[in-house]
């Protein structure tokens, strides 16, 4: 018997074999369901609560990590841009706190290709994408009861929704709805010449108008 | 007299076709139905559907007879005012919904062809609520199950060694019986005949085992630097993993159009691009109920999460569930990583770190978000400078500091970029 001579070549292609094995197991990005191995997971994933994850607590009980805020929190700086109360009908008192400029335009044009254009249209037809697959297709701006819908109602419909139309207030703060605001009154089709920009009727959130010099 | 008369005839006959000009009613059916799009159907459909409002399948067999749908389409504020005992019913029924007041954009003869078209049905739009998802089919490709093909292998080389012990032992046997006849060979086992071989070409044997250690370490250090990294470049594989809900970006924000910051709103605010809280679903999904590929089913898991109704289309928030999204990029807590500070200031495109998504109908990771790849990224991108009002004051700060160099352009490496504490701290 030869076996001290093979021995070794046989521990050594075991070895081998037990590499390869053990490399072909740390790849595992071909499972799509796996993120792959993580060594120390616990740097990747704390122990802090992450959103959207149930976490069950000492005492049994299940925790979700999505929750809503307690009732009256309001965000720092935040200020309604709606007086509370106010009911789409008084809106017409909502007056345009930004005065109209070409740039501002452009940037209500912006928001608007973000937030609008899939259901509203490019022309504001109510033919975007996914307003031809909505049961009712959106109103068109410059027609029926939409063409001379004052900006303080269109404001209020941004803000609030209407009909089929979710509210968008939590999406785009109030100075983004205002500038929105300028660009569905050019597809409206109601402006013309631009409004004289000396002075500008303010909205303060407590509801009083106060006349303003525009700062320029 | 015979021409006079011809001549009063042909007199008759224009007026007659004149008038008829002047006062035939224009045709209602389609005018009416222009006006029913321009202004209902947003909130009511022709079928039994409840959009915003009730829908109209069987209207004319529900309201009072007589002028009551004309007044209330007029002004149905009026009505519940004035105490109409079917008006407050069905305000009752909707949950306190008010309809939108057409006195002073539909004149009477408006609301009349309205009302002769409501009358009339509409047997295009009696089947539009199954269209409703749109008809562009998309193959959602189903995150492979089934088995793992190393295991496979694993299964064949098992049975394999099963199947040759067998025969082993069938041959022993075999032996056995044939005792009285010794054979050298037959004596020997397996593993003698194999040792007798490899030891008669040990040179061969060294060489292959030598390749086989070398391949081996090789792919152990390759998955080494795999270790917490979720994207292959090699294999353009990510991780990707199955959702709560059957989402496609590629039919919302590839066919539908719908752009990324719509849904990730916070994208251009905030450190976090966000997943999208089900308000913003349901914006679109309270109308749209039904999907291309799966029907209600997909869809009907965000309103078990919205606590919405769908027959009734109200909202019960008792029976509000969050979704569990799986989230896809995930970076250590030990990094800081800002979205705005990239997409708003940086000016950089969604897709540059997160792929073509618009193709994709599982979300899938497309970047190895290691530090390496982050580093190379500013070292290698031009901030885009000019113009850009939070760069003033550094741009004349750096021109001053590179002005021997004569840079015109700027990397994020040479504006402090690769410092620890810019992301780590």
């Amino acid at each position: 018997m030869k076996l001290n001579k093979y021995i070794n070549l046989k521990a050594f292609a075991v070895s081998a074999v037990a590499l390869a094995f053990v490399a072909g197991l740390t790849s595992c990005e071909d499972v799509p369901n796996s993120p792959g191995f993580e060594f120390m997971p616990d740097m990747y994933r704390t122990r802090g609560l992450r959103y959207y994850n149930e976490y069950v607590t000492a005492t049994g009980d299940t925790l979700k990590a999505a929750r809503l805020p307690v009732a009256g929190t309001i965000a720092r700086d935040y200020l309604p841009s709606i007086p509370k109360g106010m009911t789409y009908e008084m809106a017409d008192n909502l007056k345009n706190p930004i005065p109209f400029s070409p740039a501002v335009e452009k940037e209500g044009e912006v928001i608007y290709g973000k937030f609008c254009v899939h259901c509203h249209g490019d022309g504001g037809h109510g033919d975007g994408k996914v307003g031809l697959k909505m049961p009712g297709q959106p109103p068109a701006y410059d027609g029926g009861t939409l063409k001379n819908l004052s900006e303080g109602k269109i404001f209020y419909s941004i803000s609030k929704g209407k009909n089929a139309m979710g509210p968008h207030e939590l999406m785009l703060n109030a100075d983004e709805r205002w500038k929105l605001v300028h660009y569905v009154q050019k597809l409206q089709g109601v402006r013309n010449a631009p409004p004289a920009a000396d002075s500008v009727a303010v909205v303060t959130p407590a509801g009083e108008v106060k006349k303003e010099e525009a700062k320029h | 007299m015979i021409k006079d008369i011809s001549r009063s005839a042909l007199n008759l006959l224009m007026g007659l076709i004149l008038a008829g000009f002047v006062f035939t009613p224009k045709a209602s059916a389609a005018d009416g139905k222009a006006i029913f799009k321009q202004n209902c159907a947003v909130c009511h459909s022709m079928t039994d559907q409840h959009l915003t409002g009730p829908g109209l399948a069987g209207v004319m067999d529900r309201v009072p007879p007589g002028k009551w749908l004309h007044d209330w389409i007029k002004n149905s504020e009026k009505m519940i005012k004035s105490g109409d005992q079917y008006a407050t019913k069905i305000l009752k029924e909707n949950g306190g919904a008010t309809m939108t007041v057409f006195e002073g954009t539909l004149t009477d003869a408006d609301i009349d062809e309205v009302i002769a078209y409501l009358k009339k049905g509409d047997a295009t739009t009696t089947t539009s609520s199954t269209t409703t998802g749109g008809t562009t089919g998309e193959q959602v490709v189903e995150a492979k199950g089934g088995i793992d093909p190393l295991y496979i292998i694993l299964i064949i080389i098992v049975i394999l060694a099963i199947l040759i012990g067998i025969l082993r032992g069938v041959r022993n046997s075999m032996s056995a019986v044939a005792e009285h006849t010794p054979d050298e060979e037959l004596a020997k086992t397996f593993w003698q005949e194999s040792r007798d071989w490899m030891a008669s070409h040990r040179r061969f044997i060294g060489v292959c085992c030598i390749i086989i250690v070398l391949l081996g370490m090789r792919s152990c250090w390759n998955s080494l630097w795999m270790v917490g990294v979720y994207y292959d470049d090699a294999s353009d594989k990510g991780y990707k993993p199955e959702q709560p809900i059957k989402f496609s970006h590629k039919l919302h924000a590839g066919d539908n159009g719908i752009a990324c910051q719509y849904c990730h709103n916070s994208v251009e605010k905030s450190r976090h691009a966000g997943i999208p809280t089900v308000n913003v679903c349901m914006n679109c999904h309270k109308s749209i109920q039904t999907g291309p590929q799966y029907a209600d089913k997909e869809i009907s898991k965000i309103y078990a999460a919205a606590g919405f109704d769908a027959k009734t289309g109200t909202y019960d928030l008792s029976k509000q569930n969050p979704i569990q999204w799986i989230k896809v990029h995930n970076l250590p807590d030990h990094v800081y990583f800002n979205h705005s500070q990239h997409v708003v200031v940086g000016k950089q495109e969604c897709a540059t770190c997160h792929g073509n998504v618009k193709e994709m109908t599982v979300a899938e990771q497309k970047s190895p978000l290691t530090m390496g790849w982050c580093i190379d990224c500013h070292r290698k991108t031009d901030v885009a400078m000019e113009g850009n009002a939070y760069y003033d004051k550094l741009h004349a700060y750096l021109k001053n500091k590179y002005k021997d160099q004569h840079l015109k352009t700027f990397t994020v490496a040479q504006m402090g970029g690769l410092e620890c504490a810019k992301c780590h701290y």
